[in-house]
């Protein structure tokens, strides 16, 4: 069984915002507009930049930390979901479950990462974002949470192209849309528990942290850089 | 006591009945919903424990407050019977 | 006991036996505001909660914060009639009844609050068909409907003998009384069972009581948010709603003795026994308060200081002091002193006290929510008009909740004031005297004949 997790390079970063924007179309994610998303505070992504200042004045320096759900392995947002919509799948990814949630918004408050966002209005595509929704993900109703899946509908995909070719799925397979986009090749994505995968490789590397550690959930999304 | 105490029609006393046996309705019930989902619980892999501590402790109450009601309505038909004491 | 009773306590009965057009007009009125919410938050049925004032980082807003403050003064009835009760507080007579009636009241529009809140209220079968018992939400469910059917059966118990001396005098609707009164005749054995049943309620509805605050606060204490993640958040909560309880039972009691000319039942010293009361949850708020900002601050954790200058300096910093200024300064102040302690005085201590518990709600619920661990921007929150109304709409259903209340049934319980003219002041010297040393003569003999053979 897989244990999916990903590396991200700040060293390599460049803050284009290109995972950003390939996520919002890979997973159809709804667009909010700009009234929404400056007036109201209600920015819709699963992947954000975070802006982390160090220094002052004319020293300062900005490093963009691409920020997504970290897929916990011990996750606080599962721990308190009254009906069971979120949950940590067996291979490592929480999962929402977006036709059993209610709404509480109660994983929301409960995530240390703000990892989650909810749909405030019944979710809008306009123009030709309708046409190019991407198939092989559901699209969400009002009134639901949701959040990164790390792209599980094309690990299902890379998982069925491999059985019909007879062969298990291999390290590569499987990248997620961020990674997949991104200019810098910043991102990696793969199984934590294959001994030959690259990620696991990087998530060993000295440079890597993790964001919150201290916490103890866990996280499955390793940073690579200095650390803070 | 006051005056002639007014007796109960049967169909008033049908319906006290059929009040009491509602409550009883209704903590079945819950305590039946609790053990549901402490079964569910299981058969997620949730965490059965929780819902176990839970379980243990919720459905006595309830209990405990539908036999208070019933007590106290047994206790009042019984005591108003025609013994009248002084 | 003795037939016939005294007439002296049946004006008690006048609001039921004469209703005036005053009932029918605040029930009217009361339903207007109601209808009037209901109507405005039809927007959010239709839109989604994006009508609110909600936003990313704070996700919980007026909805939570008037759940965990309703539920608080809920805290006000069972609970001090029960411990009243329980150490046979005399004065407690007149009061019982009004506190439990807000008890069951205010529970039932706080235990509603989370289902405004929901993004998918149609969905929540959910919690019955696949509730997670593990989650703190479904303690709540648990807790809030126990504590609502005991302080139910609280209620309506002790009130069997109020509801039998409205049949007996013939009050309409007959029926209803006929009904509820379950064939009580006021002899010794229904008075034996009676007074059994509700011994074994107030032991149980205390314990249940607590829990269901504690558990209210466990919803925020178990994350690990800063600031919410603490240990004594179970006791603070519970000192909080009792305290707010106190406040809110002493203003419906002010309010209801102008309105009903209640001035015979609830004369000044109920008021002073009560303030007192009052005083001393204060301090113990202050204390819960001091304790958990002192730990806060001495760490120094940078997410922890987040929040705390969040409330101390920042944004939050008139909502914070705010309540440090009504839930503290102006109650001490009103309450220490002798010849502030009057009713005007009362007024201004409990209305503080109940707009700065709403106030803590709210300092509770937000800043945590607003201050993101990581470097998100701070968040702020501004409830938009549907959340008012509600709030407006629920206040509404509180006086109409005693405003039918009060139509039905007697606000005062008529029986257990009677009982205190005739047995309580016996029993009260009785139990006095028991508590008093014995005399010598009786240790003489007890040390001359041995143990236990005592005359």
């Amino acid at each position: 069984m897989a244990r999916w997790g990903m590396t991200i390079d700040l060293d390599r970063c460049t803050g284009c915002g290109g995972c950003m924007a390939a996520c919002h179309t890979e997973n159809n994610l709804a667009a909010v507009g700009a009234t929404e998303t400056f007036e109201e505070d209600r920015a819709f992504h699963w992947l954000k930049l975070l802006p982390e200042v160090s220094g002052a004045g004319a020293e300062a320096e900005v490093r963009y930390i691409p920020h997504m759900c970290v897929q916990c392995d011990n996750p606080p947002c599962a721990l308190v979901c009254p009906v069971h919509a979120t949950y940590l799948s067996e291979e490592g990814i929480v999962a929402q479950i977006y036709s059993r949630c209610i709404g509480c918004r109660y994983c929301m408050a409960a995530c240390p990462f703000n990892a989650k966002v909810f749909n405030w209005y019944e979710p809008e595509r306009p123009g030709e974002i309708e046409q190019a929704v991407n198939p092989d993900v559901s699209l969400r109703p009002k009134g639901v949470v949701e959040k990164c899946t790390f792209c599980h509908h094309r690990i299902v995909r890379a998982r069925e192209d491999a059985a019909s070719a007879g062969r298990a799925l291999a390290d590569g397979d499987v990248t997620t849309a961020c990674a997949e986009s991104c200019p810098a090749r910043a991102i990696t994505f793969g199984d934590l528990d294959d001994p030959e995968s690259r990620v696991r490789r990087l998530s060993r590397s000295p440079r890597a942290f993790r964001q919150h550690a201290d916490l103890g959930t866990s996280p499955k999304v390793f940073y690579l850089g200095e650390k803070e | 006591m006051n005056a002639t105490p007014t007796p109960t029609p049967r169909w008033i006393y049908a319906l006290q009945i059929a009040s009491v046996g509602m409550i009883w309705v209704f903590v079945l019930s819950i305590s039946v919903w609790i053990l549901h989902l402490l079964r569910l619980s299981y058969r997620l892999n949730d965490v059965p424990s929780a819902s176990f501590a839970i379980s243990i402790v919720a459905i006595p109450v309830f209990v405990t407050g539908a036999s208070v009601l019933t007590y106290v309505f047994v206790g009042l038909q019984r005591g108003a019977s025609t013994e009248e004491e002084p | 006991m003795s037939a016939g009773y005294d007439d002296q306590d049946l004006e008690l009965l006048r609001p039921i036996e004469e209703a005036g057009s005053g009932f029918r007009v605040m029930t009217t009125l009361m339903l207007m505001i109601i209808l009037g919410g209901w109507v405005i938050f039809s927007r959010q049925i239709l839109e989604g909660l994006g009508v609110t004032g909600l936003n990313q980082p704070v996700g919980w807003g007026f909805y939570i914060v008037n759940f965990v403050f309703f539920i608080g003064i809920s805290h006000a009835g069972t609970l001090i009639s029960a411990i009243l009760r329980l150490s046979k507080a005399e004065w407690r007579r007149p009061i019982t009844r009004m506190a439990e009636v807000i008890t069951v009241v205010v529970l039932a529009i706080g235990g509603f609050h989370p289902v405004l809140d929901m993004g998918r209220p149609e969905r929540m079968l959910n919690i019955f068909t696949a509730g997670r018992l593990q989650s703190p939400l479904l303690w709540d469910v648990s807790s809030i409907s126990a504590y609502f059917m005991a302080s139910t059966v609280y209620l309506y118990i002790p009130m069997i003998p109020d509801i039998a001396l409205l049949r007996d005098r013939g009050v309409r609707p007959r029926w209803l009384y006929n009904f509820l009164s379950w064939g009580w005749q006021g002899t010794q054995r229904q008075k034996a069972v009676l007074d059994r049943a509700v011994g074994i309620l107030m032991i149980l509805v205390i314990p249940i009581a607590v829990s269901v605050h504690t558990v209210i606060s466990y919803i925020f204490a178990m994350t690990l948010q800063p600031s919410w993640h603490s240990t004594i958040f179970g006791p603070y909560f519970v000192v909080g709603a009792i305290f707010s309880g106190i406040a809110a039972l002493m203003l419906v009691m002010i309010a209801l003795r102008k309105i009903f000319h209640l001035e015979r039942y609830l004369k000044e010293i109920h008021f002073a026994h009560l303030s007192k009361l009052l005083l001393v949850m204060s301090l113990l708020w202050f204390y819960f308060t001091f304790s958990e900002y002192l730990t806060a601050f001495f760490g120094h954790e940078p997410s922890e200081m987040r929040v705390f200058l969040y409330k101390f300096t920042g944004p939050y910093a008139p909502f914070f002091w705010g309540m440090v200024a009504c839930n503290f300064v102006i109650p001490v102040i009103f309450l220490s002193f002798r010849r502030l302690r009057t009713i005007p005085g009362i007024v201004i201590a409990s209305t503080a006290i109940v707009i700065g518990m709403w106030l803590e709600r709210l300092n509770i619920v937000v800043p945590s929510l607003a201050n993101p661990r990581l470097p998100f921007p701070t968040g702020f929150y501004v409830p938009s008009l549907v959340e008012w109304a509600m709030f407006v709409g629920a206040m509404a259903t509180f006086i109409l909740g005693f405003v039918l209340f009060a139509r039905f049934f007697p606000l005062i319980s008529v029986w257990e004031i009677r009982e205190g003219r005739h047995e309580g002041v016996s029993e009260t010297v009785e139990r006095l005297e028991s508590y008093l040393p014995d005399p010598p003569e009786n240790l003489a003999v007890r040390s001359a004949h041995g143990e236990g053979e005592a005359t």
